[in-house]
């Protein structure tokens, strides 16, 4: 049988004719911006009675009412939007506020012209639910409005913060956060970190490497999202500050080479802007590099460490490190060095790393290496910080290392410290719990730090103790 | 039987009984699962399964039998599943498996097995398989027992609300229920069942329900049960006005 001339037409092929697609966009195009069929004569009723109840009924059939207003489908349609923000300047306050969080649920920007007027109400609850109805369903020119309500103080500031984070126009947070004065900026700055913005990160950067008035909350939201091309960045800006700033700085490089989202490649970029600098500056550096670690700085450290004139600070950096990797290091330096300085330097850094959470040794590992540091102590000071460390290892064993100096007049308090905060841990707690509350006895009638009593009190009680509460 | 599971497991079957070893059983199960597609596959095994329920098997065994049934069983089913509808002990199986028997004929089953219920519990399982079937035909015999013993007619309000049809509805909305316990049940039938037409699109419908259980309610209900029977029932009333 001959092939028929012309194609059987299949409705579920896709048209590959470029025309023919085009075709099909422009009928959908079309058929978006049609207007919407209006409401039938039913539908209106149904909305006045909604509406009715709104205003007017109890607490019950208000709550029924809203749910209508909330949930789209029984009342769709921007008519209906509107008509209800239409209705809320002459609501009680409460009921507007009510009117609005419905509003803001069912999602239609349609309601916003009738809701602006009120983010600037005297009644409060009504001003914070117009505020975070318009972080929800806001555009561009609501920014304004937010950004002066986030310079407020209290709940205001607060929901027009959230409001900043969630609202669709990331140009004007952005431009907002260009052209606010000091005390804005550095709110809007956490703002663009809180919402992610990437294409914020240019203008953090330049921030944080201009004005000093800037620069310090500019780093605090680089410190958040930053990347390996801010780091040139936020060097220059550490090198600038001082004080608090610094400190401030040093921990939000640490953060972006360490926890980022690109920290490889952030550490790699610190450790090559490093090399480009001077002397003077990178003695002012390597410190947080010590706190960045890595094969990289270990190469600078130990090269440092082998040359006498450098040998200190290369050893200074090498306490700072962030985990227990340099442990044999800093071990063999300890056994090898006369040097009572050095020494020191070396015991302060084993303290301090022997009971961090390391993947090369378990707990039982840890603690022996803890153990292992105390032997090395000859002050009792450092022995007392040694007994202090140990709580950061949450084993029996270790309660029964540091139980063990309870007798000790010059470590019994740091004994009690430990005591005490291994048992917070209710677990470890009631797993050995007679031998907890003789210890928790013990605290009681040797400590003479008032929290340590009272968290001792309330553990042998069975409570729990919440680490914000002032003693 | 090594070579053949499935007779193995039929062997299995006809001896087991609770707490046994479940293993010989797998290929019958498997069996079932690959039957709902074979309609051959499935008659045979639906004959094998209902000798298991007439046989003088265990409880436990004639509940798989059941349970299989309930998954591949069709009009062949009925008649043995019927006998066991006023059985103390089986007829909660029985009605399981009629329940998703498609065809007539599970549905007259059950229907002819109401009026000759000896005791109410079996009664109210009954009415309760009508209702999950959703079978309209139930209709005009549930609306007759609004009247009857308390617990028969609180179960066939509920049984009328989950039907939820038109003729249902009816019979709900001209209900007078004449104690506590009955009326608790119309009014929750009368808004199940309005709420389902509502859904259906069935507004005319829906509509008188929800204003008798306003109506019965009133506007300032005290106690929290009725305060929620007047919030669903405004509510529904609301949703059939923007519906119209």
């Amino acid at each position: 049988m001959p092939s028929l001339p012309f194609t059987t037409w299949n409705p579920t092929a896709m048209p590959r004719s470029p025309i023919a697609l085009g075709l099909i966009a422009l009928l959908l195009f079309a058929a978006a911006r049609l207007p919407a069929a209006p409401p039938s004569a039913a539908a209106r009723q149904a909305g006045d009675a909604v509406l009715a109840l709104v205003a007017e009924g109890d607490a019950d059939m208000q709550a029924v009412a809203l749910e209508r207003v909330r949930d789209g489908d029984s009342l769709a349609g921007a008519w209906f939007t509107t008509e209800a923000a239409a209705r809320l300047a002459g609501l009680s306050p409460d009921r507007q506020a009510r009117l609005l969080v419905a509003l803001a649920d069912r999602g239609d920007p349609a309601a916003l012209p009738a809701v602006r007027p009120l983010a600037v109400a005297a009644d409060e609850r009504v001003k914070l639910a117009a505020i975070a109805l318009l972080g929800r369903l806001g555009e561009p020119a609501d920014v304004p409005l937010l950004v002066e309500a986030v310079s407020q103080d209290g709940a205001v500031a607060a929901a027009a913060r959230r409001g900043l984070i969630e609202i669709r126009a990331s140009d004007a947070v952005r431009a907002a956060a260009s052209a606010a004065a000091p005390a804005t900026q550095a709110v809007l700055f956490d703002i663009l970190a809180d919402r992610r913005d990437r294409q914020a990160l240019p203008l953090l950067a330049a921030a944080a490497d201009g004005d000093p008035a800037g620069r310090a909350a500019a780093m605090r939201a680089l410190a958040r999202f930053g990347t390996a091309r801010e780091l040139d960045a936020m060097v220059r800006s550490f090198l600038q500050a001082t004080g608090g700033e610094r400190k401030a700085a040093e921990t939000a490089i640490v953060a972006v080479c360490t926890t980022g989202s690109d920290a490889p490649a952030a550490a790699a970029t610190l450790v090559a802007g490093y090399g480009r600098l001077d002397p003077a500056l990178q003695e002012q550096l390597l410190p947080v590099l010590a706190r960045v670690g890595g094969p990289g700085v270990m190469a600078i450290v130990d090269g440092m460490v082998a040359e006498p004139a450098t040998r200190r600070q290369g050893l200074e950096a090498l306490a700072r490190w962030p985990d227990a990797s340099v442990t044999e290091r800093i071990l063999a330096v300890h056994a090898a060095t006369a040097d009572p300085v050095e020494k020191q330097l070396m015991l302060n850094a084993l303290i301090r790393i022997a009971p961090l959470p390391d993947n090369r040794l378990d707990d039982a590992g840890r603690l022996a290496l803890l153990e292992q540091t105390f032997a090395l102590c000859d002050r009792p000071e450092d022995r007392g910080r040694v007994i202090e460390r140990a709580n950061a290892i949450r084993t029996y064993e270790a309660f029964r290392f540091v139980a063990g100096f309870l007798d000790d007049p010059a470590l019994a308090e740091a004994a009690c410290l430990s005591i005490v905060e291994l048992a917070h841990h209710r677990k470890l707690r009631d797993a050995h719990k007679p031998e907890f509350m003789a210890a928790l006895d013990r605290v009681l009638a040797t400590s003479q730090n008032p929290e340590l009593i009272e968290r001792a009190t309330r553990y042998k009680a069975g409570q729990t103790w919440d680490r914000k509460r002032k003693s | 039987m090594a070579d053949d599971p499935l007779a193995a497991s039929f062997v299995a079957l006809a001896s087991y009984d609770w707490g046994g070893d479940p293993a010989p059983l797998k290929a019958l199960d498997s069996a079932v699962a690959a039957a709902t597609a074979d309609a051959n596959r499935r008659a045979d095994l639906e004959r094998r399964l209902l000798a298991v329920v007439g046989a003088a098997a265990s409880r436990a065994a004639k509940d798989i039998a059941c349970r299989h049934l309930r998954l591949i069983g069709s009009a062949m089913s009925v008649p043995a599943l019927a006998e066991f509808l006023s059985d103390d002990d089986f007829a909660h199986m029985a009605r399981f498996a009629l329940e998703r028997i498609d065809g007539p004929e599970a549905g007259e089953a059950l229907r002819a097995a109401l009026p000759a219920a000896a005791k109410h519990e079996i009664a109210i399982g009954i009415m309760s398989s009508l209702a999950a079937r959703r079978d309209h035909a139930a209709v005009p015999v549930l609306a007759g027992l609004l009247i009857g013993p308390e617990p028969l007619a609180a179960a066939a309000a509920l049984a009328l609300g989950r039907i939820a049809s038109p003729v249902a509805a009816a019979a709900l909305v001209a209900a007078a229920p004449t104690s506590d316990t009955v009326a608790a049940a119309v009014a929750d039938a009368r808004i199940a069942c309005g709420q389902s037409l509502l859904a259906a699109g069935d507004r005319a419908a829906a509509e008188p329900l929800f204003a008798a259980v306003s109506a019965a309610v009133g506007d300032t209900p005290t106690t929290r049960r009725n305060r929620s029977l007047r919030m669903a029932a405004r509510g529904g009333l609301l949703d059939c006005l923007a519906d119209a």
